[in-house]
């Protein structure tokens, strides 16, 4: 192979991390510019490449392992793309432009983008082991775990608990996904909590209960997708999940989880409620998978703002000729005017996009975005976007306007600050919702126009003169 | 770009001419019917989805679909790799195989021109500028001209 160097390192001018919405992406931009240079994309997974979104698709049967990949199978020959599968990224040696993997690859860089993407946030759970004898819960005072008087062992979980406990799962990646599958099919499960009642929490539960599983959604704020529903909007879905026979706790959390024959039998919540369950998916969120950069160096002290690595408008970080795109990355809100993380797919392809371009050497701009997502449960369609609470802008340029329709499970609801859209809550009835999302993105002045939002049949005609004419033309095809 | 025709060409919204007689939803969900049969379609299957939409306020009325846009909204937000954008053409064309029904496509188009398709699997509904016929069939039978395909 003409890619392997003397001393047996692998060696491209591009090197992205990431084989997925951003990774690809970033592919891409760069062969817009740069059609020959070696480009080689590090996968820590042994897939060629598949969609995240998808996983719970997957699970609950709706599409199968062909239909999963959202980039053509030819795609990675088309572009002239290495793909090395299976590479665990340890550390990256900056200094050196080296990328070393757990098992002692090492790869050399000339430009990388750093598209790794999130990994799920594992909360301080307790793990009590029982012995055969012993039950879940049956001992009133919490001290027995602590002290270890009644000889129950136990401590705060890890990654390592979850890979080797029956049971315990989490919910990001396809090798995720096939696990559950294999595990609700093999055991007969009937019952599953969740933990998280976020957009993983929350497509892991349709999906187990397509497939005949009753669930437990605890969540620990007061309501579901907390980020981005309001109480109104996660009443609809609580009560549809209340209807499938399974159930929704807010304000609450896990404290514990019993395991039994290395085996999940029960978790205890907060109030010390016990629930006998076969299986738990920890679905508490996710953060940026920034663990391979060294917490002692200078470089991890520049690349990392908050919680995910900061980058400029053309998706540079302040280390050299290193970018990063997707979600791990921090850049900015335009909504909030604030660095921060936002991990949704359209962004992540956005921001790829802008970093292989400017790695190839041109100027391409990322202008910054805000979150937006879509939610199909049970038929119910929902979409959240921009700031759907705004609790921390001046009421008196506030402005709130809402319907709720009971009878259809309709709710509608828009927020806008100085007579601009900021944000907009469709529950039940999404049909046109881009609009509003393109009133959001242009900054448009709907203060004329505030009283037609609701309506349904407000549409491109109500827009402002101005905007509208820029709407209707549109672009050239071939015919 | 290069096409069936072998030209580029731009589909125009002349409000002015618009009178809201909606015959170009109706030829659309015609031609996206199974049957392709005006009276079977409308008679015998359910759920006929227009993809062009006639706007209406008072004497004001446009027919908009699809604007293809050179950077579009939906083919980025799309997660299943339905959507995609033809580099030959130009052209914008949901895989209804592939669609999952996400709605991420009707999240952001700022036209919103992409609508739920709930008949049978759910998946994403759109102007496909009608790849059997040699011109659209809202373009072609507009009786006012208020929708206009032209070389640029």
């Amino acid at each position: 192979m003409s890619n392997i160097l003397e001393d047996n390192h692998l060696k491209a001018k591009y090197v992205i991390i990431g084989n997925s919405a951003a990774g690809l992406s970033c592919a891409e931009g760069i062969r817009s510019g740069d059609k020959k240079a070696k480009i080689m994309i590090l996968t820590n997974e042994k897939f060629d490449n598949y969609s995240k979104p998808l996983i719970s698709y997957f699970l609950a049967g709706k599409i199968d392992l062909k239909n999963i990949f959202f980039k053509d199978h030819d795609f990675y020959k088309k572009h002239s793309l290495t793909l090395l599968k299976d590479f665990n990224v340890k550390k990256i040696n900056f200094r050196n432009k080296e990328i070393l993997s757990w098992d002692d690859k090492k790869v050399i860089y000339e430009k990388l983008c750093i598209a790794a993407g999130g990994v799920p946030i594992i909360p301080q759970v307790e793990l009590a082991f029982l012995s055969e004898k012993e039950e879940p819960g049956n001992n009133s005072n919490d001290s027995h775990i602590k002290h270890g008087r009644s000889g129950i062992k136990s401590r705060i979980i890890s990654e390592i608990d979850i890979k080797n406990i029956d049971g315990i799962f989490t919910f990001t990646t396809m090798d995720d996904s096939l696990k559950i599958k294999k595990y609700v099919t093999a055991n007969k499960i009937k019952e599953s909590v969740i933990l998280g009642g976020g957009l993983i929490g929350l497509k892991s539960a349709e999906s187990l209960l397509s497939l005949g599983i009753r669930i437990n959604i605890i969540e620990m704020s007061g309501r579901l997708l907390p980020s981005s529903f309001d109480k109104t909007a996660s009443e609809i879905y609580e009560k549809a999940f209340r209807d499938k026979k399974s159930s929704v706790s807010v304000n609450k959390t896990i404290k514990r989880v019993y395991i039994k024959n290395n085996k999940v039998v029960a978790v205890e919540t907060g109030d010390g409620k016990v629930i006998y369950t076969d299986m738990l998916v920890i679905a508490a969120g996710v953060k940026p998978n920034i663990d391979f950069i060294d917490e002692e160096t200078e470089e991890r002290k520049n690349l990392v703002f908050l919680r995910g690595i900061k980058t400029d408008k053309y998706m540079r970080t302040e280390v050299r000729d290193v970018f990063a795109a997707g979600d791990i990355v921090e850049n900015k809100n335009v909504l909030k005017n604030s660095i921060e993380n936002i991990a949704i797919w359209p962004l992540a392809v956005r921001q790829g996009m802008a970093a292989g371009q400017n790695m190839a050497g041109f100027f391409k701009e990322y202008s910054g975005g805000f979150p937006m997502n879509s939610v199909e449960i049970f038929d119910i369609p929902g979409v959240a976007i921009g700031i759907t609470n705004p609790d921390n802008f001046d009421k008196k340029h506030l402005e709130i306007i809402t319907d709720y329709n009971r009878d259809l499970n309709v709710y509608k609801k828009i927020v806008i600050f100085e007579n601009k859209i900021i944000g907009v809550l469709l529950i039940g009835n999404i049909e046109r919702a881009g609009i509003f999302s393109g009133l959001i993105t242009n900054k448009v002045n709907v203060g004329k126009i505030k009283d037609l939002l609701l309506k349904d049949d407000f549409g491109v005609i109500q827009l402002p003169a101005e905007y509208k004419k820029h709407l209707v033309t549109g672009d050239a095809v071939a015919l | 770009m290069q096409g069936r025709l072998g030209k580029v060409k731009k589909i125009f919204i002349r409000e002015e001419f618009c009178i809201a007689c909606r015959l170009c939803e109706i030829y659309c969900q015609v031609e996206h019917s199974k049957s392709k049969k005006i009276l079977k379609a409308f008679k015998e299957e359910k759920d006929l989805i227009s993809r062009v939409l006639v706007e209406e306020v008072g004497f004001n009325s446009f027919a908009i679909q699809c604007r293809h846009c050179s950077e579009a909204l939906c083919v980025e937000a799309c997660i299943s790799g339905a959507m995609i954008k033809n580099k030959n053409t130009g052209i914008v064309i949901c895989d209804e195989n592939k669609c999952v029904g996400c709605w991420m496509c009707i999240m952001a188009c700022p036209y919103g021109v992409i609508k739920r398709n709930i008949s049978e699997k759910k998946v994403a509904s759109k102007c496909d500028l009608c790849g059997d016929e040699e011109y659209p069939v809202c373009v072609k039978n507009c009786p006012n001209e208020a929708l206009q395909l032209r070389d640029i």
